[in-house]
């Protein structure tokens, strides 16, 4: 039986299809990936069937009901629920109180009576675990921890058809593995569709995968089928080759950054203790570790935004960069890629005009000309709203933001969050051109695949520690998996 | 209220809370008999702005929405009030309840045109509301008698009582009835409605993909909070026997609003900075004539305090 039959769905932003004609029956029970490369319209299509976002063209039917007239509020309440990019979670509220607000009466199928509500409540917080963080502000946990809160939100809605928008997004190894399991034990007859850029989750959750390209429909099959098939692999999977970091001319470069008792943390706790690192110029650098383990308090403290206590001092090439002061480190040559990358409510010219007016004095060698050659498609972009592009373009354009100052250093988090295979490998090969250029390059990172490949070093962090430093060619691949739980 | 208590650890084992509590209450009554009539007429003046900042604070601290128009419905209610008076019906909790229902229905009757909008916008169209009704209250003089306001006879505490025209009197009788709208706010923030505006203060659109009808939950936050406003207008009857449009004028809006922000989210804090406020502006600057230069540096401490705090706690 179709639970979700969706027909000719389009939708235009201005002269831009973000999704065109596209047409999906999902049945009672299915797992249903969709893939793509980013900006081909897979979480248009979701916020589409959750009613965020007013189709163009088409038609949604949901359980024999058509969901056009039906704002967000009340697809939720007939059975739709979803999570985001970035976990919506009520962030001053207490978990408990997070799952409380899950639980309405359409939840209920009942009059949300308080006790009903607590044994809930109490139920949804033991089976997902979260019963030890019941009194803990949703804001205060661990992005993982955020992550598994959302999905216990949603789920205790009571919803039929799960929309999941990248759940895997910013997930270390083992968080990855429990969510894997988690949509496994899901009942039999919920449905979920599931946006993902991780393939070895969607092929080992999903029993029918989409493909999505440019806004329009490539394929829709058995996961098999679609990832034998010709076209899927010249959109989608097919990864160039990339040049490796033992191509590279090995280094033997005076040491650029030296931190000594770094310490650093929030609400009086230290995230990081005692911390000492040192990065020769022209490394190319990558943190690893959980989630959790101070990775990018790490990046922050190093930047300045985030406060650090005594005994810490961090030295760029001698001169010794003050504390929480993040204009004073830029000035001096550290920029910064963040998580998320916080791009402005600007256009991409006007992104770029602000990074090349801080640029750092003497001799620039990232120039505009050669950026845009390095991210030739942030050059056809220039005059539009930096909201507008793609998840892969976005994180070009923080990048090049960050490499416009001409930084020494560049550090990088999670940069590959969030991108398609294919964008990830343009991206190994960009980071690779920009440390031949002689940027010193620092990136967290929760793809292995990516950061062995791009690296020369790796630093493993665990419980605000550095647990494992080594040389990539030399690594203790067991330990670092161990370290890491992949 | 909510944001000092849910740290774990920091609160000692000893019940401060509610010692202060008491203590501050047991003070607040024996007031009368500590202090002169000025300094009470102030205290009880203290009390009305405080309930007017409660209102604000339902909205502003609670639910997330920036609202400067609660001087609208507390003169709904102050008018509602004074026209009872003169009609001849006295009773003070008979002026609560028709003031506080006058009150919501005027927040029902906005609240479609205000929760249309968020943020900055949202905080210009209650100043819109604010102002309309003012001028209303100023234009419509068959009813409010214009600019030149309304004179009511005292109110009586229940029917047939003894009228309040003693200052230690009224502020006793404005006491209780601030007590009894802090305890039904406290009960509306403990309630499943309470839990419901903070959830939208929070991630409006989580609320929506969780089936929450998220604009009909706003307006039974808006009319709640126009509801205590008209109770706080009934009450300013009680103390001044006189309303203009003055009272419900932009200055009152503004400094509300202040008090809402002293309290830093908490609603004893926004009766606290209503009290400091009325200590700023009359008292101190009652014997100086530089009331407007104290609330000035008042305004000034909260832009400049409020993060210190927040580092200092952190």
């Amino acid at each position: 039986m179709t639970l979700l039959q969706v027909d000719n769905l389009g939708r235009r932003y201005g002269g831009l299809h973000a999704l065109q004609g596209v047409t999906l029956a999902v049945p009672v029970g299915a797992r249903h990936g969709i893939i793509g490369p980013n900006g081909a319209g897979k979480s248009t299509l979701l916020n589409l069937i959750a009613g965020t976002v007013r189709p163009s063209t088409g038609t949604i039917v949901f359980d024999g009901k058509d969901l056009a007239r039906l704002g967000p509020a009340a697809r939720a309440r007939r059975g739709i629920g979803r999570t985001w990019q970035h976990p919506a979670v009520f962030r001053r509220l207490t978990v408990t109180a997070n799952v409380t607000l899950a639980v309405t009466r359409h939840a209920l199928r009942a009059p949300a009576r308080r006790p009903a509500v607590a044994a809930r409540v109490q139920e949804v917080l033991e089976r997902t675990g979260l019963t030890e963080h019941a009194a803990v502000p949703a804001g205060q946990l661990p992005y993982g921890l955020q992550r598994l809160l959302e999905f216990a939100v949603m789920l205790a809605a009571g919803p039929r058809l799960l929309l999941l928008d990248e759940p895997s997004a910013g997930l270390d190894p083992e968080e990855t593995a429990r969510l894997r399991a988690a949509v496994g034990a899901l009942p039999e007859d919920v449905t979920t569709l599931l946006i993902d850029h991780n393939l070895d989750l969607v092929w080992s959750v999903c029993d029918t995968v989409t493909v999505l390209a440019q806004g329009r429909h490539l394929i829709t099959g058995a996961p098999d089928a679609v990832r034998a098939d010709e076209s899927v692999r010249a959109a989608y999977l097919n990864v160039p080759a990339v040049p490796s970091a033992a191509a590279r001319p090995v280094r033997t470069g005076r040491p650029l950054l030296r931190v000594t008792g770094l310490r650093a943390g929030y609400h009086g706790a230290d995230v990081l203790s005692e911390l000492e690192l040192e990065i020769a110029e022209g490394d190319l650098v990558a943190v690893l570790g959980r989630n959790g383990a101070g990775k990018t308090t790490l990046l922050n403290a190093l930047t300045g935004l985030v406060p650090t206590k005594p005994p810490t001092r961090i030295e760029l090439d001698g001169t010794v960069l003050p504390p929480g002061r993040p204009h004073r480190v830029a000035r001096a040559g550290v920029a910064i890629v963040p998580q998320g990358r916080r791009l402005f409510a600007l256009t991409v010219a006007e992104h770029l005009e602000i990074a090349e007016a801080t640029a750092r004095r003497g001799d620039v060698y990232w120039t505009r000309a050669k950026v845009l050659e390095l991210l030739p498609a942030l050059a056809g972009r220039l005059s539009h709203h930096a909201t507008r592009l793609s998840g892969g373009e976005q994180q070009m354009l923080a990048l090049a933001r960050a490499l416009l100052t001409n930084p020494r250093l560049l550090i990088l988090d999670e940069p590959s969050e969030g991108l398609a295979p294919a964008v990830v490998a343009h991206l190994a090969t960009t980071l690779g051109v920009i440390a031949s250029s002689g940027v010193t390059v620092l990136m967290a990172e929760q793809n292995l695949d990516l950061a062995l490949r791009v690296t020369d070093r790796v630093l493993v962090l665990a419980e605000g520690r550095i647990a494992l430093r080594s040389p990539v060619a030399s690594l203790d691949r067991d330990r670092l998996h161990e370290l890491v739980g992949a | 209220m909510t944001t000092t208590l849910s740290r774990p650890g920091v609160l000692p084992a000893v019940p401060v809370r509610p010692l202060v509590f008491a203590g501050t209450v047991t003070v607040c009554v024996a007031l009368p008999w500590i202090v002169g009539a000025y300094q009470i007429s102030l205290a009880a003046s203290a009390l009305v702005l405080g309930t007017l900042a409660m209102s604000t604070q339902l909205l502003v601290g609670v639910t997330g929405l920036p609202a400067f128009g609660q001087a609208a419905y507390f003169g709904v209610g102050a008018y509602t009030a004074a026209l009872l008076a003169n009609a001849g019906v006295t009773a003070g909790p008979v002026h609560l309840v028709a003031a506080a229902s006058t009150g919501a229905a005027a927040a029902l009757a906005t609240a479609p045109i205000v929760l249309r909008t968020r943020a900055t916008t949202f905080m210009m169209v209650t100043f819109a509301v604010q102002s309309l009704t003012a001028t209303l209250a100023s234009k419509w003089k068959p009813v409010t008698n214009g600019d030149d306001g309304l004179h009511t006879p005292a109110v009586r505490p229940w029917p047939g009582g003894p009228a309040l025209t003693v200052n230690g009197f009224t502020y006793l009788y404005v006491l209780a009835a601030v007590l009894l709208l802090g305890l039904l706010m406290a009960v509306l923030l403990r309630s499943r409605l309470g839990l419901v505006l903070r959830g939208n203060a929070d991630h409006e659109q989580r609320m929506a993909a969780l089936g929450h009808r998220v604009t009909g939950e706003l307006t039974l936050g808006y009319v709640a909070a126009g509801a205590f406003a008209g109770a706080g207008g009934a009450l300013l009857i009680a103390v001044n026997r006189y309303v203009s449009p003055a009272d419900m004028g932009f200055e009152v809006a503004a400094v509300t609003l202040l008090a809402a922000a002293i309290g830093a989210g908490s609603m004893t804090g926004a009766v606290v900075g209503a009290a400091l406020v009325v200590f700023a502006r009359d008292y101190l600057g009652g014997s100086t004539e530089h009331g407007p230069a104290f609330l000035g540096i008042l305004f000034l401490l909260v832009a400049y305090g409020r993060p210190l705090v927040k580092r200092l706690r952190s």
